[in-house]
């Protein structure tokens, strides 16, 4: 057989004789996609952990924490999001009941489950401040007490939703192979709570060190990291099997113009370096602020990186067959 | 009723008058494209041949962008033409990302620079965006001109059939490379070419059913039915219609009173 090599002949249309990287949401005003999803995933980790400590005696840093994924997603992702359309007048037409694309579309599903967290968020911040801060009489506390855990497991399943669909809103497009599986909601989701464990240790310092809840946030976190680093391992790994578009993507981001963002912003600094003091710090004596500060910011860089890296290989599939 | 169009790869010979042609009904600005033309040429150890394959949206069946559309402004009619409604659509992209076949165009400042840059828009722009506003923020796509066909249709004329029911690219292409009709009709003149002359569709793996199809050429090169050099350049169109029968039979692979269908 002879040796068969194509080239390309209009450069105008090389992305579809090509793989090429998406641009939409990572590029120019895409960056902002970028940064919503990253404070969507800090805002859903930071808000669950808050929520879950605070679920049999609700703390200060506790509710301090839900207050600052609450932020994090109100103040942060929402406004990303709406600064990124195109026709921002529009927005309203996402949401149910305006429309039923609710049915297929990861992005209606977002907003709404986006919106049911704002409300149900509010109310559960309010009720527990009531509960903490406010002395209420013994059949007011029981009543705000039922409430709270209404509102609070509401709140927590649409906080959890509101994290997963963005992964699930990239893994349902099959252009993009590297996005397109179910490993990516799973890392999404527990890189999240790993690095909302490390905001929410950044609450505790601030709002009063209590140690025993540190300790018991970093045994957490070092578990959630060595669990996420086997998946990535998993997803790169799954990624050069799955598809040429795929594998190139993982190459990508192994030894690529992005191999940068991930060995030295995600797998060093994100998980490596806070795995590292999480373990030392458990046999540490003394003060272990400082360093639990590094892994904090560590744990936020790579919060970013993750989410940049995987934005940033998403590579389509050429689209004539063969080529390429 | 679905309608469906079907590419003859061999007959196209890169002359883009489809791609004018669609620019001019739409009055699509400067840096939009609706109908684009893939050329690469393949090196097969010194043999170097052409291929040429006229690409739009596919108005899939099971279409991904109407799926992952928040506002349900990209929506299916009945005759199964995917369009875009630009008064609901919020300019989230997800359509753009989500379309496996890249046919999706956001309209953002930069693609509408006017025909002349840095000038007022001349009458005929100002006419234009009249009749098809483009607007900024908001994603286009081919539409396999349904304004075209629904005005077409009232007067009770049939697309693919009548030319003033049928898109424009169909009608201006001068080697008769696209056909038009109606897919569910068996004997239409597109399922009878799509079944005689074993029609496929562009990445069928991906399950959508895309409503354009092609014939007559095997996409990724295979080189047993790979169509001559002379049929894929501009210099050979004016004899398409003339070639002997020799040469017909070999740039079409079958005889030209068989299976020749007139639009």
């Amino acid at each position: 057989m002879k040796a068969q090599t194509r080239r390309q002949w209009i450069t105008t249309h090389e992305w579809m004789v090509k793989p090429m990287r998406q641009k939409e949401w990572i590029s120019g005003k895409g960056m902002l996609v970028w940064l919503a999803e990253v404070f969507s995933a800090l805002g859903m980790g930071t808000y669950l952990v808050g929520l879950i400590a605070g679920v049999s005696e609700i703390s200060t840093w506790a509710w301090w924490a839900t207050v600052l994924g609450w932020a994090l997603i109100v103040l942060f992702k929402l406004p990303l999001h709406f600064l990124y359309l195109g026709r921002k007048r529009n927005f309203w037409r996402a949401i149910p009941p305006f429309t039923n694309a609710w049915k297929t579309s990861w992005f209606a599903r977002g907003m709404f489950f986006s919106i049911v967290f704002t409300a149900s968020g509010f109310v559960q911040i309010v009720l527990w401040y009531l509960l903490h801060w406010v002395d209420l009489s013994a059949s007011a506390a029981d009543v705000v007490t039922v409430l709270a855990w209404i509102v609070g497991i509401v709140a927590g399943v649409f906080i959890l939703l509101t994290g997963v669909y963005c992964g699930f809103a990239m893994s349902y497009c099959k252009s993009l192979p590297f996005w397109n599986t179910g490993l990516l909601p799973i890392v999404f989701v527990i890189m999240g709570v790993a690095d909302g464990l490390a905001l929410t240790m950044g609450v505790n310092l601030i709002t009063g060190a209590d140690d025993a809840a540190i300790s018991t946030l970093e045994f957490w976190t070092r578990i959630l990291l060595v669990v996420n680093a086997l998946l990535i391992a998993g997803y790169l790994v799954r990624a050069y099997q799955k598809h040429s578009a795929a594998e190139l993507a993982a190459q990508d981001l192994i030894k690529g113009s992005t191999a940068w963002v991930f060995w030295i912003l995600l797998v060093i600094l994100g998980i490596a370096t806070p795995l590292v003091i999480s373990i030392a710090t458990a046999f540490m004596q003394g003060n272990t602020e400082p360093l639990l500060i590094v892994a904090i910011v560590c744990h936020t860089i790579g919060a970013f990186a993750l989410k940049y890296s995987v934005l940033k290989v998403g590579i389509y599939r050429s689209v004539l067959p063969g080529v390429g | 009723m679905r309608w469906g169009m079907v590419i003859n790869l061999a007959k196209c010979m890169r002359c883009h008058a489809c791609v004018a042609a669609c620019r001019i009904e739409h009055f699509l600005p400067m840096d939009v494209t609706w109908v684009k033309l893939i050329a690469y040429e393949v090196d097969e150890g010194g043999a170097v041949d052409v291929s040429t394959y006229p690409v739009r949206c596919n108005q899939c069946a099971d279409a991904p962008c109407v799926h992952v559309c928040p506002t349900e402004a990209t929506h299916q009619r009945e005759d199964g033409v995917v369009v875009v409604d630009a008064n609901k659509c919020i300019g989230c992209r997800y359509c753009v990302i989500a379309c496996p076949y890249q046919n999706r165009t956001f309209v953002s400042k930069d693609k509408d620079p006017g025909y002349f840059p840095g000038y007022e828009r001349t009458e005929f722009e100002k006419k234009g965006k009249k009749l098809y506003p483009h607007t900024r923020g908001t994603t286009e796509k081919c539409n396999f001109c349904v304004e075209r066909i629904d005005a077409g249709m009232e007067l009770g004329l049939q697309p693919g059939i009548d030319r003033d029911a049928t898109p424009a690219c169909v009608n201006t292409c001068q080697a008769r490379a696209l056909t038009f009709g109606d897919l569910d009709d068996p004997d239409s003149n597109v399922s009878r070419l799509i079944r005689d002359r074993k029609g496929f569709q562009l990445r069928a793996e991906y399950g959508t059913d895309p409503s354009v199809y092609y014939i007559d050429y095997k996409l990724g090169g295979a080189p047993s039915n790979k169509a001559p050099r002379e049929a894929q350049t501009g210099s050979h169109m004016q004899h398409l219609s003339s070639v002997d029968r020799d040469a017909y039979r070999r740039i079409y692979g079958h005889d030209k009173e068989e299976t020749e269908v007139k639009p």
